[in-house]
């Protein structure tokens, strides 16, 4: 149990030393397990070679508008297939649930056409709209939804509250935790993104972390700049680490629930 | 009358805007790949041909295109093995309730969330010939320095690692999803009738996990046949296209040489593979359903 959990972890614990290493320290033959001189010169040089400050406003911009955007559309659609009645219900749930298996990437080719169509090439609306549909979300949202008694949903509307008002005042705040859950999943799924954002951008303006990481790293091809790209990497993953840190119970059961990834 | 028209329509104008993207950046896109697919368009020739299934029969008449798919295969079926019983092995050690379990589940599981495009860059430099960390590690047991990306016999196994490493986490919560449906009374029983464990996990925790290990080994498969960021950031299909796959060869076909005729056509023949799998998933699915006679699906 302890070996597997160091082997895992190593890779972590390896990004954080190397990040405040001196350059130079990287060529030592016997690698050093701590920094001889802790220093911050790594990620003050990020800061100034590209422009990461810009990449993050991107890609929460990108990430958490994209949310706000999906927050409706997945409820709507999750509501409708938990507790309402139409023709092709089943089918058209399957034909949702297909999304699943394709991942943006294969489908590139045809969707860097329509973006490039549409005129949205290098935004972050480009980025955005393969997701505004989320079947994972719906997915979630949906076995929420079905669970809420029918009584309830009745006595609501014996008092007069119309479809709306159930939703937003009663259905909606007994899901906090399936929204919750589906945030995470969002939010981690797309600051990671690095496929789509790479074909659809071309330049500061767009682009997000993970295709600046891809930026540095080609633009850095000497060894020396490996403290340098390890500081970048960490300031990538930072915030997903405190993220996860705080909600990893949280983290683990909708990752566990959505059964899927996307 | 009105509150019944209004009970038809409601669910409709519900779906239109999860269906209305859907259409347009799946399905549409779909279908546009297999029109684009018998048609020539490429740099010299920007309005599509029409060209039958030349594009079809071009791929299968191109070495390069065996190679990606042998390749494909190759990493597919040696990382999912791999990263699944792994992954079980993780999965039974996290849910004995012993102390520090949930740290070792946590540990387990982060790799998941950070993007693939940072794991990338930490294991470039893991990989790294001369000071990498791997090669002291292997020096230490007497093992010469190996160029992990750049030598062929090596960078697709460099893939292999990464994506165990990152994955094993993921299939780990799916496996502990199943283990903790499973029916502690049986274990009882068999305990009672002292059972070894190994003997328990053989007769009793396999066979119950197949439904929940059938599931994960397809979206495995899926996901391994869609593999790029690694690729594109650790190998660049190299050296001389051995660590070249699927969606990366789309992606050279269509942004390095601008042939998106061809191209589209990879894309349909990657399609067709994925939508083997998924029926797989779904037939199953449907019958988990149906044996468990849940509301889960």
């Amino acid at each position: 149990m302890i070996v597997f959990a160091v082997i895992l972890a190593f890779p972590l614990y390896w990004i954080v030393v190397t990040a405040f290493k001196e350059p130079t320290e990287v060529f030592s033959m016997i690698p050093k397990w701590l920094p001889e001189k802790w220093t911050l010169d790594n990620f003050k040089e990020v800061f100034n070679i590209i422009p990461f400050g810009r990449y993050y406003f991107n890609t929460i911009l990108y990430a958490f508008g994209l949310l706000a955007v999906q927050l409706i559309t997945v409820t709507l659609a999750a509501y409708a297939f938990a507790r309402m009645d139409f023709r092709f219900k089943k089918i058209l749930f399957m034909i949702l649930l297909v999304q699943l298996m394709i991942a943006p990437q294969t489908l590139i080719v045809p969707n860097y056409m329509t973006i490039s169509n549409m005129g949205l090439l290098d935004t972050k609306t480009a980025i955005a709209l393969p997701y505004v549909a989320s079947a994972i979300g719906v997915f979630l949202l949906r076995q929420g939804f079905a669970a809420i008694p029918r009584e309830l949903e009745e006595a609501a509307t014996i008092d007069g509250c119309g479809t709306f008002r159930f939703m937003i005042s009663i259905a909606i705040p007994l899901l906090k935790p399936t929204y919750l859950a589906f945030t995470l999943i969002s939010v981690t799924y797309h600051w990671n993104e690095f496929f789509w954002p790479l074909i659809v951008t071309d330049s500061v303006k767009a682009r997000t972390l993970t295709v600046g990481l891809a930026m540095l790293a080609e633009a850095s091809e000497s060894a020396a700049a490996w403290t340098l790209l390890m500081a970048a990497t960490l300031l990538v993953i930072l915030p997903l680490i405190v993220f996860f840190a705080i909600f990893q119970k949280t983290f683990i059961s909708s990752f566990m629930q959505s059964g899927m990834k996307g | 009358m009105k509150t019944k028209t209004k009970k038809k329509i409601l669910p409709w104008l519900f779906i239109a805007p999860t269906f209305f993207f859907l259409g347009m950046f799946t399905y549409y896109p779909a279908f546009r790949s297999l029109f684009l697919s018998f048609m020539r368009m490429n740099m010299a020739t920007p309005e599509p041909v029409f060209t039958g299934l030349d594009n079809f029969k071009r791929a299968f008449s191109t070495p390069l295109f065996w190679q990606v798919a042998g390749n494909n295969l190759f990493y597919a079926f040696v990382t999912v093995p791999i990263t699944m019983a792994l992954a079980l092995a993780l999965a039974l050690l996290v849910n004995q309730k012993i102390f520090g379990s949930s740290f070792f589940k946590t540990t387990y599981f982060y790799p998941n969330v950070i993007p693939m495009a940072a794991a990338s860059m930490i294991w470039l430099y893991i990989f790294l010939p001369g000071y990498g960390f791997l090669n002291y590690l292997l020096g230490k047991i007497g093992i010469p320095s190996i160029e992990w990306v750049s030598d062929s016999r090596f960078a697709m196994w460099a893939l292999i690692i990464v994506a165990i490493w990152k994955n094993a986490g993921y299939y780990m919560v799916i496996f502990l999803g199943g283990l903790q449906q499973l029916p502690t009374e049986i274990y009882e029983v068999a305990t009672i009738d002292g059972a070894s464990a190994w003997r328990k996990f053989w007769k009793i925790t396999w066979p119950l996990l197949s439904p929940t290990t059938f599931f994960a080994f397809i979206i495995a498969v899926i996901n391994s046949f869609q593999a790029v960021d690694q690729i594109y950031l650790m190998t660049r299909g190299g050296p001389a296209n051995t660590t070249n796959m699927f969606v990366y060869y789309i992606y050279q076909v269509a942004f390095k040489y601008w042939d998106f005729g061809y191209a589209s056509a990879l894309t349909v023949i990657l399609l067709v593979l994925l939508l083997i799998f998924t029926m797989l998933a779904f037939f199953f699915m449907e019958r988990r359903v149906f044996y468990e006679s849940g509301e889960r699906l």
